[in-house]
């Protein structure tokens, strides 16, 4: 078990290392933007991840929260002059204290009703963009603040997001680690004995909230830089579903299988642009059959192998005697 | 405010469908499928595209609503239902059933187009009066609903055999129901109810793929409101959705409509989180 772990670990830093050097080798600005992409949602996707995949909230609203983060930064940027990379921290904060808001009553609800209520708050913050023109500008969007000069490339933009998602990655990966990660778990699975062991469940689905809503709005403002401009109908339920999906695709309780998870449903609907049309429907596919055939995602799939592999036990079913077992009931009264 | 009320009462009739629709599926599996609100969203696009695109007269089109919603019911059931059924711990159908939805809804969305349609008038009435069909008719068929499933309930055998299975499936299995047949009967007659409603209702709502969100958020309201298992009490749960919608439409405007009524759904559901006139479930250590 230590061995896969080990070796998990390995894979995820070569891998991390590898796509943060990958588009310095590539003078195709393109997939420079894919790799942006990328970067920018696995940040959202990292936070949602401690939250859907370890402790089991099932949050479909994150939209509302990268909205949210993507506006922050935009409206400080023009009327209060912040610059982008105090933003960044500004859009985590605010929504932060806005996963603290919805957190507080909706996280005392048990699986379903959560789900609705992230639903409709994400469907909230949708209409209140379009609708509220005085702040946003309606459907005419605004434009995002420019970074300062030597960011400003998309190289920079690259550099910024990719190391923010690395540093992301590590806290997540060291949360997941830790005790208090195996208390998420142990909030997903079996909640009634989290509880008895002493574990303060609101407390932590609380935390995770807020965590993921702080890692949302980095990744919202960052969504904006990318973008250059931000119009809402760039928020819509098919995203928030899409990071949904990746999480389970990729597994529950895992790291990597996510990411993998997110960066291949990202760069698929990109490379084959006829297929975007069909992107949503695709998502609903693969959670469908995800969640009937491996509901443990990726992840789940490759510990199998790996414990086939490394162990060959199998359990026997044993057939009772029923013959046996007749006659001594039935003989004795005989 | 008379028309404030009319089209409050209307649009709480179609959320009092939804939540019947949420009912009849939670009564036998112990699963809220997120896709409640689809049944509706379905009927309504079938109705309007058989009558409006192949011209056929409203029998027609009512024999093909109630044939899709038993169809998409049953596929529910078989999909997204009766395999996740064993482990129903780990909320995976949460997961499959709203997967469910979104194949459906994307699916009619690409082949019948995203934009809403008009919807054809379903009896000859004169168009703009308050008695419209289009706010009597959700309402009639939301009443009828209630009725005839109370009374399928009561008064037949296969309707006291949902109940049994609603009430103790092991028990049921033991006295010889089969619980996987009742199990996907019941979703046909979502099915059948949901598309009912969407046709009903389409004059009201159009033919519009996305639909089946909002009047899955609706029912859910009216579900809260009126307490899992109750047809009554959807009934009179959606009727207060509706007209909460509807005035807070009136006061505020449309945009802070889905505002109020999450704020008074929070509301309820901190004061009870199972609803209203929920029963806890919560098994004791």
């Amino acid at each position: 078990m230590s061995n896969i772990l080990f070796s998990n670990r390995t894979i995820s830093t070569l891998a991390v290392v590898a796509l943060a050097l990958l588009p310095f080798f590539i003078n195709n600005l393109y997939y420079v933007h894919i790799a942006t992409t990328i970067a920018i949602y696995w940040i959202v996707v990292a936070g949602l991840n401690l939250l859907v995949g370890f402790c089991g909230q099932l949050s479909v609203g994150h939209i509302g929260l990268l909205a949210i983060g993507s506006y922050t930064m935009v409206l400080a940027g023009i009327h209060l002059g912040v610059p982008p990379l105090l933003g960044l921290l500004l859009s985590g904060i605010v929504c932060g204290f806005v996963g603290l808001l919805l957190g507080l009553p909706s996280l005392r609800l048990s699986g379903f009703y959560f789900a609705m209520v992230t639903l409709a708050f994400g469907q909230i913050v949708a209409e209140a963009a379009l609708s509220e023109q005085w702040l946003t500008n309606g459907s005419m969007g605004l434009p995002a603040p420019e970074m300062p000069a030597l960011l400003s490339s998309k190289y920079g933009l690259y550099a910024v997001c990719a190391a923010i998602a690395l540093v992301i990655t590590l806290i997540t990966k060291n949360i997941a680690s830790s005790l208090w990660g195996s208390s998420l778990i142990a909030i997903r699975d079996a909640d009634i004995a989290a509880r008895s062991l002493g574990i303060r469940i609101f407390r932590a689905k609380l935390i995770t909230f807020v965590f993921s809503g702080f890692t949302a709005g980095v990744g919202g403002g960052l969504f904006a830089l990318s973008h250059n401009y931000i119009t809402p109908d760039a928020y819509t339920f098919d995203l928030s579903l899409f990071f949904f999906v990746s999480i389970i695709i990729g597994g529950r309780g895992a790291i990597l299988g996510p990411f993998l998870g997110m960066a291949v449903l990202t760069a698929l609907p990109e490379m084959v642009s006829s297929l975007a049309k069909y992107s949503t429907f695709f998502y609903g596919t693969i959670l469908l059959l995800v969640a009937l055939l491996a509901p443990g995602g990726f992840s789940e799939l490759i510990r199998q192998f790996g414990f086939r592999k490394g162990r060959q036990a199998v359990p026997v079913a044993s057939d009772p005697d029923l013959g046996m077992l007749r006659k001594e009931i039935v003989e004795p009264t005989n | 405010v008379g028309y404030v009320i009319v089209a409050g009462l209307a649009l709480g009739a179609t959320y009092a469908l939804t939540a019947l629709v949420y009912n009849t599926m939670y009564s036998t599996s112990k699963v809220l499928n997120f896709g409640a609100g689809q049944f509706a969203m379905a009927g309504g696009i079938i109705c309007a595209w058989v009558m409006l695109s192949l011209h056929q007269p409203l029998w027609v089109a009512t024999i093909a609503v109630i044939a899709v919603g038993a169809l998409f019911g049953a596929l529910t059931e078989l999909v997204a239902v009766r395999r996740v059924m064993a482990d129903s711990d780990s909320h995976l159908w949460v997961l499959t059933t709203l997967a469910l939805a979104t194949i459906v809804e994307q699916a009619v969305g690409l082949v019948w187009g995203w934009d809403p349609t008009p919807f054809p008038r379903l009896f000859k009435q004169p168009m703009g009066t308050l008695l419209d069909q289009k706010f009597w008719l959700p309402v009639a068929v939301a009443i009828a609903a209630t009725v005839l499933l109370d009374l399928f309930y009561r008064r037949t055998m296969l309707g006291k055999s949902f109940l049994a299975v609603a009430e103790d499936e092991v028990a049921a299995r033991a006295r010889g129901v089969s619980s996987a047949k009742v199990r996907c009967l019941s979703y046909m007659l979502a099915g059948v109810v949901g598309a009912i409603s969407g046709m009903a209702a389409g004059q009201l709502n159009f033919a519009d793929p996305s639909l089946g969100m909002r009047l899955g958020l609706g029912g859910f309201l009216a579900l809260a409101v009126g307490g899992m298992g109750s047809s009554v009490g959807a009934l009179i749960g959606g009727l207060f959705a509706g007209l909460l919608n509807s005035f807070s439409t009136d006061l505020f405007g449309a945009q802070y409509s889905d505002a109020v009524a999450l704020g008074v759904l929070a509301i309820i559901l901190i004061i009870r989180p199972l609803g209203l006139f929920g029963i806890s479930n919560t098994r004791s250590v």
